[in-house]
């Protein structure tokens, strides 16, 4: 009789004598087997387990966040000037792209020997003018590109600055966070990229974030990193080690992300946590820009820990029809004091700003209202002119905006990222693109109630040499007038304009309505304008930028000011921007019309009345450049005279470049001790586990 | 015997109603896919020439916006490097010299566009951050522009078409990128 069922358990007594012998003297080794098969399992995971702890120490005491393949830059200090020649990238998208030093005047003969492509500017572009391009005291790079500003603040005597920057070529992509640090905004050390991005939550960029300083001296750094699959998250990091002055290791929390896109939100339209502020139960609060539609909002969280936290129903507001909210930005102004107040400030004789980065037009706007701390929203003073929609920090290219409490001197410094206004070829060729504005300081305009003042950091001034002062100079209607300061490429401009008061009262009204943009620009005369002052402009104003104030008198006789910018004539070459710039600035009655200029070589910031205008623009000339470049004032308005009072300084430059010194080398030791364990554990445990096996199997034969 | 006729009787009812709706949703999907496209293409100023450009790419039946985007920058770069390997022929049997100088200058802004414009657009849309997408894509049209502007006056203009096609499609893929927005 066949067995039918040869798994079962043999029943017969035949057999089981035999099989049961035999399952007798199998059974120790299958058991060992098993044992043994089982202790190697737990012995690998433990050794996985440990590796990665050690190497997790190894990243806090070295740097793993600046490892020696990621930096990039030159440990040699630099004169102002591009980079003296590029080593070629072999990782990133530019891998194996050549762009050449730009610099020296045999470029072009020199280029097209070695087989790479020549210089590829239309006429008349060419590399001096290429070179004369670079700013002598705005923040930037060395070389390549630079976007938003990131997490500034002042800590242990230095102010920090950190940016969107691509190690790898003059366009955006592959970013990390660049890093300087200063004593006064001005002169800046470049410091290694502090962080980069190695984690899968920001594998596809480590983007912009904010700084929090803690009431103990701590300081908390939020970020937007885009993950594998790219979805947008929110990143905690921290300085490694607060004895470095210079703060130049930073730790990614090992839980990230602490915050993900919550449901209803599209995975990217959540990024720019902005800086925390306290509420009156001692949480944490921040804002996230995103939207719905195209709807802009501000989604808002409290937070005890930074870790954990729990979204507040509904938004910090919401305006329709404005799209994405990027590096949104909220703080508190004194109604009453001139000077800065602490992110967590609230209470009656403050009001609260809310700042917006459009994505869709690429400015950045603001507007004044009341914070109400219960359900974390706020209200704008006048919907009309509510965030989006009503006034701009910049009527020019400034982007991305960000401010911080300086405690050092009680004031809001405001940073903003500018474009260049010329092509990404011309980029490519330079080897650089954008710059910092020189910080702002922030305070809210009480004479008007609706504007915010912009100034730039009193700093600045440190760099002025020798002033020329022109006193009450008659610029008649149709008029040019030459002010001879020498070569005005670095320029601090301080003007006055005087009006005839009788021609303002008898101007004829119009009932155009006038803009910068369809005024005309500098060259269409109104009877009241324009008039003002042309910077970067050569001895026959071939190519000239006017910056100027239009009065326009209105049907009924209202005078309305206008500050604008022209940048139509700015330039012979072709593809460069040559929109105007501007908008309405509010003056009143008792004011004269107030200009400051600063004139860096290809970027000049103007404020209007103390700064409740401000426009920067990008100035690309290929004939006043150098000692070509000249200032003149200028009228043309066919009915008035003005009267002006300039001072002008020439500027010195500013020192920005590396930190020269040389213990960077410390960090690679570190690395090295986690690897070597990670290998030997697990073969230590399978030797032990043997060996272990061995001796219990002799021990039970002996038993 | 009851029991089993209605019983096969709901069973074929089941059936039928499983089938006849099968191939309106299936319909419904391609329909939807090519809707997309032509209504993309509708917010472009080249409406032609992209939906000719994004259905011949097969990824396009049921890709969203971010597809279409990627499938148009993929074109693009296939366009700008065929047109980049013309402008090299010519200029090997070029003669006249201010011809030579054009055609350098152009091979000059599309070894930009398929170096640096394109990329940039690439990378923006994968890792969602599409402004600067937008920007890519709008220089690698202006390039394209001051490649024919150069042969302004030029009796001949060699590669008119395609530097036409690089730079329109340019242009659309510019506002693809600019829905992501």
């Amino acid at each position: 009789m066949v067995d039918t069922k040869p798994l079962l358990p043999a029943s017969n007594s035949d057999g089981s004598y035999l099989t049961g012998s035999r399952v007798n003297s199998l059974k120790p080794i299958k058991v060992y087997l098993t044992i043994f098969c089982g202790l190697l399992a737990v012995g690998l995971f433990a050794a996985l387990l440990i590796g990665n702890y050690w190497s997790d120490n190894a990243r806090i005491h070295g740097s793993l966040a600046s490892s020696t393949s990621k930096r990039t830059y030159p440990l040699r200090p630099v004169s102002r000037g591009p980079a003296q020649g590029v080593s070629e990238k072999t990782s990133g998208i530019w891998a194996g792209v050549s762009r050449g030093p730009a610099q020296g005047v045999s470029e072009k003969t020199s280029r097209v020997r070695a087989g790479v492509p020549r210089n590829i500017l239309p006429e008349p572009l060419n590399s001096t003018m290429l070179e004369w391009q670079r700013t002598a005291f705005h923040f930037q790079p060395e070389k390549n590109w630079m976007n938003d500003p990131n997490g500034p603040l002042f800590y242990n005597g230095w102010y920090h600055f950190f940016y969107q920057y691509n190690p790898n070529g003059a366009v955006w992509g592959d970013i990390v966070w660049g890093h300087a640090v200063s004593k006064d905004l001005i002169n800046w050390f470049h410091l290694p990229f502090a962080m980069v991005a190695d984690q899968w939550y920001d594998k596809n960029g480590v983007w912009t974030g904010s700084a929090t300083i803690l009431p103990d001296g701590k300081i908390v750094m939020l970020y937007t990193g885009s993950t594998t699959e790219a979805v947008q998250v929110q990143n905690l990091a921290f300085p490694a080690n607060y004895s470095d002055p210079f703060l130049i290791d930073w730790v990614k929390y090992h839980g990230n992300p602490v915050l993900v896109p919550p449901p209803g939100i599209y995975k990217k339209d959540f990024r720019d946590p902005t800086t925390a502020w306290l509420t009156s139960e001692g949480k944490w609060r921040i804002t996230i820009g995103s939207k719905r539609d195209k709807t802009g909002i501000s989604l808002v969280y409290d937070t005890k820990d930074f870790i954990n936290y729990e979204m507040l129903e509904g938004e910090l507001h919401a305006v329709s029809g404005t799209g994405m909210w990027e590096c949104v930005d909220f703080f508190p102004v004194s109604k009453t004091e001139g000077k800065g107040l602490d992110t967590s400030i609230n209470g009656p004789e403050v009001k609260h700003v809310v700042k917006v980065s459009l994505d869709d037009d690429r400015h950045d706007y603001y507007a004044l209202g009341t914070y109400y701390e219960k359900n974390g929203s706020w209200i704008p003073d006048l919907p009309e002119i509510d965030v989006g929609i009503g006034i701009r920090y910049d009527y020019g290219i400034f982007y991305a905006s960000k401010t911080f409490y300086d405690q050092n001197k009680n004031r809001r410094v405001l940073w903003g990222w500018i474009g260049e206004g010329d092509s990404e070829a011309a980029d490519m060729e330079k080897g650089w693109a954008s710059l910092q504005s020189i910080p702002r300081t922030i305070l809210f305009d009480n004479k008007t109630g609706t504007n915010l003042l912009q100034w730039p950091v009193e700093e600045i001034e440190s760099l002025r040499l020798n002033g020329t002062e022109f006193e009450k100079v008659a610029v008649k209607a149709g008029s040019v007038v030459p002010l001879d300061v020498g070569p005005g490429s670095q320029l601090d401009i301080i003007a006055e304009f005087e009006i005839d008061k009788e021609a303002l009262k008898k101007a004829t009204g119009s009932n155009i309505t006038f803009s910068c943009q369809t005024g005309g620009g500098a060259a269409k005369s109104g009877a009241l304008g324009p008039f003002g002052i042309l910077v970067l402009a050569d001895e026959s104003l071939s190519e000239q930028t006017p910056l100027y104030f239009y009065i326009a008198k209105d049907s009924d006789g209202d005078l309305k000011t206008f500050f604008c910018t022209d940048l139509s004539r700015s330039s012979k070459a072709p593809n460069v921007d040559k929109q105007i710039f501007g908008s309405y600035v509010p003056v009143l009655k008792e004011e004269n019309l107030s200009l400051r200029v600063l004139v860096d070589h290809s970027i000049v910031e103007s404020f209007a009345q103390g700064g409740r205008s401000v426009i920067t623009s990008r100035i690309y000339p290929t004939e006043a450049i150098n000692g070509a470049s000249k200032v003149f004032l200028f009228n043309n308005a066919t009915e008035t005279c003005v009267t002006a009072s300039v001072k002008i300084w020439q500027m010195d430059s500013a020192f920005i470049r590396p930190y020269s010194d040389d213990d960077d080398d410390k960090d690679d030791d570190d690395r090295k001790s986690s690897a070597p364990c990670f290998l030997l554990c697990p073969i230590n445990y399978i030797v032990s586990c043997v060996t272990c096996l061995y001796f219990i199997y002799h021990v039970s034969k002996f038993s | 015997m009851n029991n089993t006729i209605s019983f096969a009787l709901l069973h074929l009812a089941f059936c039928f109603t499983l089938v006849s709706f099968t191939p309106i949703s299936a319909l419904e999907l391609h329909g939807t896919g090519a809707n997309m496209v032509e209504t993309t293409c509708q917010k472009t100023p080249f409406y032609n020439l992209c939906v000719s450009a994004l259905k011949s790419d097969p990824r396009s039946s049921g890709a969203n916006v971010a597809g279409l985007a990627q499938i148009g920058t993929d074109k693009l770069k296939a366009k700008a490097t065929a047109t980049l390997r013309q402008i090299t022929a010519l200029l090997k049997v070029a003669k006249d010299p201010k011809l030579k100088m054009a055609l350098r200058d152009c091979a000059d802004y599309y070894n930009a566009i398929v170096k640096y414009d394109i990329p940039v657009a690439v990378e923006a849309v994968t890792k969602g951050d599409p402004k600067f997408g937008v920007e890519g894509a709008t220089d690698a049209a202006n390039e394209a522009d001051a490649c024919g502007r150069g042969f302004k006056n030029e009796p001949k203009f060699p590669i008119y078409a395609s530097n036409k096609v690089v730079h329109d499609l340019s242009a659309v893929v510019a506002s693809i990128v600019q829905l992501l927005l």
